[in-house]
């Protein structure tokens, strides 16, 4: 009775009348009561008050669908190739199944960003032409290409929350004003003129169409190498970092989002220290970089040197290049350390490996950067044929490259093999409660491969070119914690963790045999899968060799209630016969993105993190400051949401080494620190990660607390 | 024009005896949040500077120049005039740095004009300030009793500046920010506000301190001397801010905020609060804005937001790399 009557009351709240606008009662989520209770139910009016004073007002109105659907072909905003794919009877049925599912926003934040930074507007970006459900329903149509079924699936999916499209993807589809629907642009730079200049031209046309690009900088030759021979030329990676930066910045998707970019290095390029030191604090202007994202290649010898308390070489691109006749990110720098250090004909500068990871953190504790890429970890691991030089801007694309060449007229002469990567996200509260776990795997697979088929970036045929021979997609996870939570398992605990492998060892099983079905329907497979491990059957080793199942009663138990079949040795067999059959479709399948805006249109946790703070405050050019609780999150089970901080790095890693082990590509893993840590700290992380088989490592996020004294009275994210 | 008197003798400092810990961990703090404003890219915000009314740019600049005018005073005047009454020579050395920073913020808001508007509209928004009746006097007062010779005094009129006067400025940033404009102003605005709650704590800790060595009499004397100055100080800053804020509506909002900050400015004295409860409901989306940690999540698309500091540099050992 007592818990009724209190439910009574927050819905009255929720419905109270109010002079507030919805952002301030969206802060008072950040204040606590007089009780000291998070006022969850606040929120929830923001909400519901964004609507009423915002959203209803603002809102195009049309009779039917029909009127609608007419109105917003005729005026260029939908595209009506999409439409036509289907009988307008489909369509009518489809709008109304997704209407009938009744969705509702969570959260203020979640409504929030779907109309600022998703929904089709007028062309004056006044009103809204779209629901939630509009998006949905053209989102689905879009990518299913005519295919009813597989659209039906694919709205039953999204709409219930369980898969999510990343935001190019569900931003984009059937507008007729739109960027790209691909997330991830990777690409390298050679060690010329040509190259560089094409880099930029990317940097641009990529921007443009929205994504983030990554370029790889390992080749380029070390400042002082010669030019032409001639001693003391070049001027190293920096001023090419400041023509991308500033390419970056101006070219935007029509204002959707800013361009933005990372740069990845080799911890053994004779710039390292010049990179790194871009993001100080103290840097001159003249070489600081703002908002380009750094990353840093590190391969085990480096480790090895440090542990040894040895100086380690950085080697001339140039020079190698001379010498070996590839490109130095293509050197495996472990193996053919000391025949680079033996050699005479390779200019080299040396400096101390400790001092090296110092300063590494040094860095990261003022600027966030450079994220780490473990090289010959995540080559070990790589199923593909070839090598992997870097990652990207959100570092969870792992995937091989190869080099382009040009003519002297600027054009091809040999177009290479760039990245693209086009993600999406399974929740995977929901997705344990689907009533087909496989079906829904199976579903977002085929979504995002209809991406990777409907992109076509002629504007960089590299990219073209790699994309139309992997077919490459990355399927994400996210609320990981939220589910852990409502479960009332503690993140990084035993249970946790057996739940963590299990999932994602479930889900690897259903990527590949979802892939192997389309490589079996279209009878077409990546190119180079013969020379792959799926064909030699290596990948499959480790699940045909060991058995795997829950360690623990409890989560043998959460599968069994949720009915969700753990594959056996004889499932992965039988899969392993048919993918040698067969083949697969996608010669990349999983990468776990780190989810910002998805995630709060979603309702869940961002990524396999824990959460930031059990309120986050949420900061972007597009929403201002906004605040977010956890999903499920409620006065009673707060232990449960136990933030990155308190739970600390150890238990974060040891959570992403279990995902890791069933995931192809990487996982974009943030550390999170309190000021009060040193560098040293910092460094016994990455010492732990790269020991636990962690691939790559996002930012490093540092916690502050107020001086006693002067923080805000009654402030959540204060003092929690 | 006042003798300038130099201290005729001056020991080494020796950080190894800190007499009063608060230095020290002030000190920390105040060099760990060390920043200089070209780490913000405050260029992101052009866009949305654009998509402000004139009356709101107007408003914004004048808010900006009030503000470089009070930093101006507090880093050439008002911490430099509180270092010979320090007690202990690290409390000398914090204020050194609390008086670098004040520049280094006036410098801040330079940055802000060159980035989002031209050099007649900053000439016109200085000019303002010089002639705007209430900044001036606001000024006036303030630099009255630093010029006057009593530390006490001097103490009072520098906390309430920096945890009272400097917050009908800094409402607008955070107003902006909570409506998704001038965002990265907004961080930038952050890290001051982040400074400036750090200087009000501790320069009202040292009046706290000294205060316990004196006679009731004297007690009672500073404390009627404190509730008038406020209450001068925020005769003026609600004019001030009529002035400013009537144009766009926001007068009355930015109230609350200025009674809530007078209340926090005065516990740094360690005096009780003076405006009731009812009316220091300040907006929260203002008082959420403000939080000085850093638990903010932002994307890479938004620069590094306000939460990094300069680490502590640690040598690893052997055992670290135990593997």
């Amino acid at each position: 009775m007592r818990e009724l009557a209190e439910d009574r009351n927050v819905e009255d709240i929720i419905r109270e009348e109010t002079d507030l606008d919805y952002h301030a009662l969206n802060a008072m989520l950040n204040l606590y009561d007089e009780d000291g209770r998070i006022q969850f139910e606040r929120d929830k009016q923001a909400a519901r008050q964004y609507f009423l004073q915002h959203v209803n007002n603002n809102t195009v109105f049309f009779h039917n669908l029909k009127e609608k659907l007419d109105y917003l072909v005729e005026k260029d905003y939908y595209e009506p190739e999409v439409l036509e794919q289907y009988s307008f009877d489909f369509i009518e049925q489809l709008s109304t199944r997704a209407y009938d599912q009744k969705f509702r926003f969570q959260t203020f934040l979640g409504a929030f960003k779907f109309y600022t930074s998703y929904t089709l507007k007028t062309f004056d970006g006044k009103r809204y032409l779209e629901r939630f459900e509009d998006r949905v329903v053209m989102v689905a149509l879009f990518l299913a290409r005519g295919d009813e079924t597989l659209a039906t699936q694919l709205v039953d999916e999204i709409i219930a929350g369980r898969f999510q499209p990343a935001t190019p993807t569900f931003l984009n589809a059937g507008k007729k004003q739109r960027g790209e629907l691909v997330s991830c642009f990777l690409l390298r730079i050679e060690d010329n003129m040509e190259s560089i200049g094409r880099s930029i031209n990317s940097a641009l046309q990529l921007s443009k169409r929205g994504g983030g690009v990554a370029f790889a900088l390992t080749n380029i030759r070390e400042s002082g190498a010669p030019i032409k021979k001639i001693e003391n030329q070049s001027s190293g990676v920096i001023p090419v970092m400041k023509l991308l930066e500033d390419s970056f910045s101006y070219a935007n998707q029509l204002g959707a989002r800013q361009g933005a970019g990372a740069v990845y290095l080799h911890a053994h390029h004779p710039d390292i220290y010049k990179f790194l030191d871009t993001k100080r604090e103290n840097a001159d202007e003249k070489i600081r970089i703002k908002t380009l994202s750094l990353g840093v290649v590190i391969p085990d010898i480096t480790f090895e040197l440090a542990k040894r308390n040895e100086d380690m070489y950085l080697f001339s691109p140039y020079d190698v290049e001379r010498v070996y006749g590839v490109p130095f990110s293509d050197i495996n720098v472990t193996e053919k350390y000391t025949e680079l250090v033996d050699n005479a004909a390779i200019k080299k500068k040396k400096i101390n490996a400790r001092e090296f990871f110092q300063t590494l953190a040094e860095i990261q504790f003022e600027s966030g950067y450079p994220y780490v890429m473990f090289e010959d970890t995540v080559n070990r691991a790589n199923p593909i044929d070839g090598k992997i030089i870097m990652s990207n801007l959100c570092s969870e694309i792992l995937q091989v490259s190869e080099p382009s060449k040009y003519d002297d007229d600027l054009g091809y002469d040999v177009v290479g093999k760039d990245i693209s990567c086009n993600l999406g996200s399974l929740n995977i509260a929901l997705t344990m409660d689907s009533s087909n776990f496989g079906q829904t795997i199976e579903t977002a697979i085929r979504g995002l491969t209809a991406v990777a088929e409907t992109s076509n970036i002629q504007s960089v045929p590299s990219i073209a070119r790699g994309n139309d021979m992997s077919h490459a997609i990355g399927l994400g996870q996210m609320n990981l914690h939220g589910y852990l939570a409502r479960e009332h398992i503690y993140y990084g605990s035993d249970e946790g963790l057996d739940f963590t492998n299990m999932y994602f060892y479930t889900v690897a099983y259903h990527c590949v045999r979802a892939s192997m079905e389309i490589a079996k329907e279209r009878g077409e497979t990546f190119a180079g899968f013969e020379r792959s491990k799926y064909a030699t059957g290596e990948y499959f080793d480790k699940y045909t060799d060991e058995v795997w199942q829950p360690r623990t009663a409890r989560v043998t138990e959460l599968f069994s209630e949720a009915g969700v079949h753990i594959p056996t040795q004889d499932d992965w067999r039988e899969l392993k016969a048919q993918v040698a059959e067969h083949g697969i479709y996608n010669q990349n399948l999983q990468a776990v993105p780190p989810t910002g805006s998805i995630s709060y249109i979603n309702n869940s946790t961002s990524s396999i993190h824990p959460v930031a703070s059990k309120i986050e405050i949420r900061k972007e050019g597009k929403v201002g400051r906004v605040y977010y609780p956890a999903p499920f999150m409620d006065n009673d089970n707060l232990e449960y949401y136990q933030d990155a901080y308190e739970i600390g790095y150890e238990k974060i890693i040891d959570t992403y080494a279990e995902a890791t082990k069933h995931v192809d590509q990487g996982l974009s893993l943030t550390l999170f620190f309190m000021d009060t840590a040193t560098t040293r700290d910092i460094n016994k992380a990455q010492i732990y990660a790269w020991r636990k088989g962690i691939k790559t490592i996002y930012y490093i996020r540092l916690r502050q607390l107020a001086l006693q004294g002067t923080e805000v009275d009654g402030c959540v994210s204060c003092m929690l | 024009m006042e003798n300038l008197t130099l201290a005729s003798h001056v020991d080494a400092i020796n950080w190894n005896r800190v007499v009063d810990p608060i230095d020290d961990e002030v000190w920390d703090r105040l060099t760990g949040n060390f920043w200089l404003p070209e780490k913000v890219p405050l260029s992101n915000d052009i866009q949305s500077w654009a998509t402000l009314t004139d009356d709101e740019k107007t408003l914004t600049m004048r808010v900006f120049t009030g503000l470089t005018l009070l930093d101006t005073i507090q880093g050439t005047v008002g911490a430099i005039s509180l270092i010979p009454d320090a007690v202990t020579p690290h409390e000398e050395a914090v204020l050194t740095n609390i008086a670098f920073m004040e520049s280094v913020h006036a410098k801040s808001y330079s940055s802000i004009f060159s980035t989002l508007c031209s050099t007649k509209e900053i000439d016109e928004a200085f000019r303002w300030s010089r002639e705007n009746k209430y900044l001036q006097s606001k000024a006036d007062i303030i630099l009255s009793y630093y010029r006057g010779d009593d530390p006490f005094k001097r103490k009072v009129a520098s906390t309430l500046l920096e945890s009272f006067l400097f917050y009908s400025g800094f409402y607008l940033p955070m107003y902006w920010s909570a409506h998704a404009k001038l965002t990265n102003t907004a961080d930038l605005i952050r890290l001051i506000i982040r400074d400036e709650a750090v200087h009000g704590y501790y320069i009202g800790y040292k009046y706290q301190k000294g205060l316990e060595s004196q006679s009731e009499e004297r007690k009672q004397e500073l404390k009627d001397y404190t509730m008038n100055l406020m209450f001068e100080l925020y005769e003026n800053e609600v004019a001030y801010t009529h002035d400013l804020y009537d144009s766009v509506g926001l007068s009355e909002d930015c109230k609350m905020f200025l009674h809530y900050n007078a209340n926090k400015a005065l516990m740094n004295l360690g005096y009780e609060a003076m405006f009731p409860k009812e009316v220091t409901q300040v907006n929260p989306a203002i008082l959420a804005a403000l939080s000085p940690g850093s638990d903010e999540n932002h994307d890479f698309f938004s620069g590094s937001g306000s939460s990094y500091v300069i680490g502590k540099a640690e040598n690893t050992e052997d055992d670290d790399w135990d593997f």
